[in-house]
């Protein structure tokens, strides 16, 4: 019945004209930022992107062949691996003693601090004849360690840790958020009925998380699908663009010139992004 | 102070109509309240007379100017909010002078005009406080300081004392009857509560599914019903009612129910053998003390104190007694029920129409 | 609860610790050695040691004198990041704030579709966003000028901005609303003198994202500036590995400085952030 509202109050119904025309006005800045800086690209691109001729290029280039197939390898890996580690230490992280507290504080550095220095410093350690870690594996073993930059499997593999390394604190936090949001009565009550902790995270904790970590799943694929700086400051998409993904190989395109081409090599993804972007407007439309 | 009136109002949500034109006219400096079980109106009606609720229908009015068209802040009214709505952020004194530093008006004004409303609210120790450190019944006396501070025409009160617990909804009353005595604002107050209604109101009106039932002052709907609906809705414990059959015979009248005779009053407007409904308040009934009148088995006893409530038994139909003092009556006793007639109603069985 | 230690406690903090003390290494490894560098004389850092023979400040000194080919322009690149992240922080704040408000407490009709629109972009890869832009940028001439970079950062950041405030905003009560409606306020009294002080702690933290977003950037300001003195930090820094010779003590200690800002900001306002962003997130 209309009377019943669940907030005090309800929302305004009127028709008043200066209200209307102040609620028009104040939205005008974000269409403006919109219709400029989002709609006119995303046109212009995909005006750029309009010639058959860029996308037969873009297919004879043998770069192009290996980069697809790196970039479903990141995505697909490094998504997978970091939600999942994201959800133990979800876990971990909601137990409360001191010390997890302190552990906690210094988790969330990798997501705080830009990622030039910190991947520069990765970068660096990896070096093969200076570098720390082949420095520490000559003292330990007296043999040369690997070129780990050289090695495109390594490369790559390193790029994905580095780039699990950056966001896994932003995806443990949403998971660790979904967690505490379930009341702990659930938890007690499941202790007093004799539950284990595995029978605890599987009948409790996993129903309550289940959307909200298909959500992050979704959705760290479209942000690392757009992870420029993992690939380009730590392998520069080397070694001979082996390690190229689709962010780093559209800006490769770009550098060269050849916009039609950085265009086509976009378009190519979005047969895969819309249906992942469509389910996420659907969950979080409303 | 001012009078307000409400000519053939009506309310659709899109296809919805949840008011079916509604009039009536509140005279200069009345209590009037708005009375009705959950989804009757009343809380709408009192939102469109405050500019809150857009009027599909007909049109209000205040001191005979048409208000629909006019925006909540120039109809000189001010509204007390069930939750109180007061600004979390802002301190009782400014919660309470919003109103007036909007209009840009002096400190020396606002001052003055807060000053006495904390006074006669008594919040001058609170003036500097939060709301978030005051209990319930300091917010709503803010609340209502705020819309003093306004001197409006007329103040609405959308159920104001809902959220307050029981004992501080009667000191809340008693407030705010005065208040209206000094300061005699016409006021509008919706409830939901028959008792608020009966303490506080000049007049009341009862809504009902999107109609008026009845307007009247308190006793006149208490005494006289003018429905079934108004008859049961008024009074706690409500009204008993049987459903059983006028009999009109040489000048006697009384209503058939539950193998019984109950005495009717005046003329009743049926015809002999008509269907009717036929009601009693439990406060007017007496339990015999010399064995005659309508018998009833005593199924529970609760005595309140200085009242003693009996739920009896006629013919295997419950009704509720409740009479002063203390019984020795106990459950599974026989006792017999005087019923006077010029307490009983009797009501159309199919309209709910008062008959007599 | 018994005190004291039984088999089962003791293997439950074993067990934490196990977890623990892994990811605080994890963690830690990339920005030690980013703080090991920046505290090293030259050929020392890739010693391999834990901790320098020698710790010095040297290298900080020559990044402050600007004593270096790479380093000519350090003040004024920090400078620029320093404008870079305000300005975006503070338009970001004002365009999410007024579309905000406007969507939920003055429900202006189309609000949805305002919501889709910012959410969509929200979905758009930032380095797929990147090439088109470059080309948008270069079509309104904006084209090494800094303000195409806080543009493009106003724009990526609103979406989430708008989001977040916005859910915060439909948790105020209405009644608030109404009771300043009758109290005579008009939408911007409304806006600015009873919707923006109760919205401050997620101002605070919708702001401090957009700016740290905007500090932390290097792609965009990659493509959009050239100048030197027009970059921000972060892309002068990616600039030090054109060479093989590069004075890697010295891009470390400039990157060390260039992480800290962003990280007292964390700190100083995690309660704000964490609450402010993830409340956005999760959906009850």
């Amino acid at each position: 019945m209309a009377e019943a509202v669940a907030l005090a109050g309800s929302p305004p119904r009127r028709s008043s004209n200066t209200w209307n025309n102040w609620g028009r006005l104040l939205v005008l800045p974000y269409i403006v930022v919109f219709l400029l800086l989002v709609l006119y690209p995303v046109s212009y691109g995909l005006w750029l992107a309009r010639d058959p001729q860029s996308y037969v290029k873009l297919f004879a280039d043998p770069i192009f062949f290996r980069t697809a197939i790196n970039t479903f390898i990141f995505v697909v890996v490094a998504v997978n691996l970091k939600l999942l580690i994201a959800l133990g230490l979800s876990g971990f992280f909601s137990q409360t003693r001191w010390w997890i507290k302190i552990v906690a504080m210094l988790f969330i550095l990798p997501w705080a601090v830009p990622s030039i220095p910190t991947i520069l410093s990765t970068r660096f350690m990896l070096n093969p004849e200076w570098g720390v870690i082949n420095t520490l594996i000559f003292k330990l073993t007296l043999k040369d360690g690997p070129n780990w930059l050289n090695d495109p499997t390594l490369a790559l593999s390193l790029s994905m840790l580095m780039h699990i390394w950056k966001s896994l604190p932003f995806w443990t936090l949403i998971l660790l958020a979904g967690r505490m949001s379930i009341p702990s009565e659930q938890y007690e009550a499941a202790s007093v009925d004799g539950a284990t902790r595995w029978q605890k995270f599987r009948f409790i904790t996993w129903p309550s998380m289940k959307g909200l970590y298909l959500t992050s799943t979704l959705l760290s694929m479209i942000f690392t699908l757009g992870d420029f700086n993992s690939v380009y400051l730590l392998t520069g998409g080397g070694p001979a663009d082996l390690t190229h993904v689709l962010a780093t190989l559209g800006i490769r395109y770009l550098r060269l010139d050849q916009i039609e081409l950085a265009m086509a090599s976009i378009v190519v993804a979005l047969p895969f992004m819309l249906p992942l972007v469509y389910f996420m407007m659907k969950r979080l439309s409303k | 102070m001012a009078s307000v009136s409400f000519s053939n109002i009506e309310k659709k949500f899109g296809k919805v109509k949840i008011i079916h034109g509604i009039s009536f006219d509140i005279s200069d400096g009345e209590f009037v309240v708005l009375v009705g079980p959950s989804g009757c109106g009343k809380s709408t009606l009192l939102r469109m007379l405050a500019g809150l609720e857009e009027i599909t229908g007909g049109e209000i009015s205040i001191d005979g100017k048409v208000i629909n068209d006019l925006d909540s802040k120039d109809r000189d009214i001010a509204m007390v909010f069930q939750s109180y709505a007061l600004y979390p952020h802002m301190t009782v004194r400014d919660n309470m002078g919003f109103s007036l530093k909007l209009r840009k008006a002096s400190a020396e004004i606002t001052n003055k005009r807060v000053g006495d409303a904390a006074s006669i609210l008594n919040l001058d120790p609170l003036l500097d406080r939060y709301p978030r450190e005051l209990s319930g019944g300091q917010r709503q006396r803010v609340a209502m300081g705020r819309a003093i501070v306004r001197d409006p025409k007329v103040f609405l009160f959308d159920e104001p004392l809902s959220n307050l617990d029981a004992k501080l909804r009667v000191a809340m009353r008693a407030e705010i009857k005065a208040l209206h005595q000094r300061l005699k604002t016409t006021t509008v107050y919706v409830t939901h509560d028959q008792i608020e209604a009966m303490t506080m109101a000049d007049r009341i009106v009862v809504m009902h599914d999107g109609i008026i039932e009845q307007i009247g002052t308190p006793l006149e709907l208490f005494d006289r019903p003018g429905n079934l609906f108004v008859a049961q809705f008024i009074g706690s414990p409500s009204m008993n009612v049987l459903k059983g059959t006028l009999r009109q015979v040489e000048g006697r009248a009384w209503v058939e129910s539950q193998n019984h005779q109950w005495p009717v009053g005046t003329l009743v407007r049926a015809r002999d053998g008509q269907t009717v409904a036929y009601g009693v308040r439990p406060t007017d009934m007496r339990l015999s003390s010399t064995g005659q009148g309508i018998a009833a088995k005593v199924i529970v006893v609760e005595p309140t104190g200085a009242e003693t409530e009996l739920l009896v038994e006629v013919d295997q139909t419950p009704m509720v007694v409740v009479m002063h003092g203390r019984t020795d009556a106990q459950p599974d006793d026989l006792v017999y029920l005087e019923v006077s007639a010029e307490k009983s109603h009797v009501f159309d069985e199919t309209s709910g129409l008062r008959l007599d | 609860m018994k005190k004291g230690w039984s088999l089962r406690k003791v293997s439950i903090e074993a067990q934490l610790l196990l977890v623990g003390i892994p990811v605080v290494l994890w963690t830690m490894i990339p920005v030690y050695h980013l703080f090991l560098f920046a505290i090293s004389p030259r050929d020392k850092a890739t010693s391999g040691k834990l901790w320098p023979e020698n710790p010095t400040l040297q290298n900080f000194e020559f990044v402050f004198g600007q004593k270096h080919f790479y380093l000519n322009h350090f003040w004024q690149q920090l400078g620029n990041s320093l404008m870079i992240a305000v300005a975006t922080g503070l338009i970001t704040l004002f365009v999410a704030t007024t579309a905000a408000f406007a969507i939920s407490r003055l429900k202006v009709r189309g609000g949805r579709t305002v919501m889709n629109m910012a959410l969509v972009t929200y979905f758009i890869p930032a380095a797929f966003l990147a090439v088109p832009m470059y080309k948008t940028m270069a079509n309104y001439g904006l084209l090494n000028n800094r303000w195409s970079l806080i543009l493009a950062m106003v724009t990526i950041a609103s979406p989430y901005c708008i989001w977040v405030l916005k859910q915060a905003s439909d948790k105020l009560p209405w009644e608030l609303d109404e009771a300043a409606r009758i109290d005579g306020a008009s939408p911007l009294q409304l806006f600015w003198l009873v919707y923006v002080p109760l919205m401050v702690p997620s101002l605070v933290a919708v702001g401090t994202y957009a700016l740290l977003l905007a500090w932390n950037e290097y792609l965009y300001g990659f493509l959009l500036l050239s100048k030197e003195t027009d970059l921000p930090l972060a892309v002068a820094l990616g600039n030090f590995l054109a060479a093989d010779d590069s004075p890697w003590e010295l891009l470390m200690a400039t990157g060390f400085i260039y992480a800290l800002p962003p990280a007292a900001i964390y700190y100083a306002f995690k309660r704000y952030m964490v609450s402010g962003l993830t409340a956005g997130a999760v959906k009850s």
